[in-house]
């Protein structure tokens, strides 16, 4: 999976892998349970071994992989999973914003940085310095991939033996989150951010609870934006 | 239902679609990057997006946590981020912080 981003005999991407591996591991700790859940899941609900796996590998997105679960068991139109997929991945059109100063160089390694970008994925990779390169990010986004394949052929393996029970692991994405909102906030001290969110977040919860996410990220991002353009317009 | 019942092809082309779509999504502003490379919202943007995009997840992942939470929901992922948060904010180590929180969580989870 590695073998794009590494150039052969490199011995400047052997070291540029352990500073990737270790921002990759808080990661690890919510993808490989949570990838688990994924493939026994969808081999309970009547999948093949190679399904789940397929999906991991080739999708690569958490909530979008769940919603496909029920919907391929009932049948569903190709037409409207790509809507549903649209609509539950748009948030994602943002990430690669964020990052366009930080894109790899080579086509092939640029293309999978892009494919890999998870919320988690960019959750890291955004709030990291400019010290890490661009061939970094995408280790770590090759890493994150690994960890959520994994996780799917142990919980395809779990499939047919084990009860899986993992309630409350899966937290340590939310403990992720928080970490990096942390580190966010005290590099960059946006608290308006933080509580305009929270209410955008609170508020779209409660008006429609299936779009929460993404209502909530179009409306802090497209209002964060357009707040500090009106006050620096305001200063001479 | 029994493994083995869902129907290869099918689900072959969806998991062609569905990534395809995703994939498509995460790749237009890279895509668009020559036109947009130089754009000052997006000096900004830099900076903001990551907050923002932090604030709804961590919001959105605490909720999830609270809707599969029948006893007290809200307050066992208040405590727990809040852990995490002091942790990170006075030693500023992820790990620990991640540790400790999800532990706290999982006990929580666990006592009820």
């Amino acid at each position: 999976m590695l073998a794009p981003v590494i150039p052969p005999r490199s011995p400047h991407a052997i070291r540029s892998l352990l500073p990737a591996l270790t921002l990759s591991v808080p990661v690890a700790l919510g993808y490989v349970p949570l990838g688990a859940v994924f493939g026994f899941v969808f081999v309970q609900a009547g999948a093949d071994w190679w399904m789940p796996v397929l999906a991991s590998l080739l999708v690569y997105a958490g909530a979008a992989q769940f919603m496909m679960v029920p919907l391929l068991v009932s049948g569903t139109p190709l037409g409207t999973l790509a809507l549903a997929a649209l609509a539950i991945n748009f948030r994602h059109v943002f990430y690669g914003l964020a990052l366009l100063h930080r894109q790899a160089k080579r086509p092939l390694a640029r293309a999978y940085q892009s494919f890999t970008l998870t919320d988690e994925t960019f959750a890291i990779v955004s709030t990291t310095d400019n010290h890490v390169s661009p061939n970094q990010l995408v280790a770590i986004g090759a890493l994150n991939h690994l960890w959520w394949n994994l996780g799917t052929m142990l919980g395809v393996a779990a499939g047919v033996t084990l009860e899986l029970n993992v309630a409350g692991l899966d937290f340590a994405l939310t403990a992720l989150f928080t970490v990096l909102l942390v580190e966010q906030l005290r590099t960059h001290g946006r608290y308006g951010m933080l509580a305009l969110g929270l209410v955008a977040y609170t508020l779209a919860r409660w008006w429609q609870p299936e779009h929460a996410l993404l209502l909530s990220m179009l409306f802090t991002v497209t209002l964060g934006l357009a707040w500090p353009q009106a006050a620096s317009r305001t200063r001479p | 239902m029994n493994p083995g019942t869902l129907d290869p092809g099918y689900v072959m082309a969806a998991i062609a679609v569905v990534g395809a779509v995703t994939w498509a999504l995460r790749a237009l502003p890279f895509v668009a990057a020559k036109w947009l490379r130089d754009h000052p919202i997006l000096k900004r943007a830099q900076h903001l997006i990551p907050t923002a995009v932090l604030v709804s997840l961590l919001a959105h992942a605490a909720s999830q946590g609270a809707d599969t939470n029948p006893v007290s929901p809200f307050l066992d992922e208040a405590a727990a981020i809040a852990l995490v948060a002091a942790l990170q904010w006075t030693l500023r180590q992820p790990l620990l912080s991640i540790a400790a929180g999800t532990g706290l969580y999982v006990l929580l989870r666990a006592i009820q």
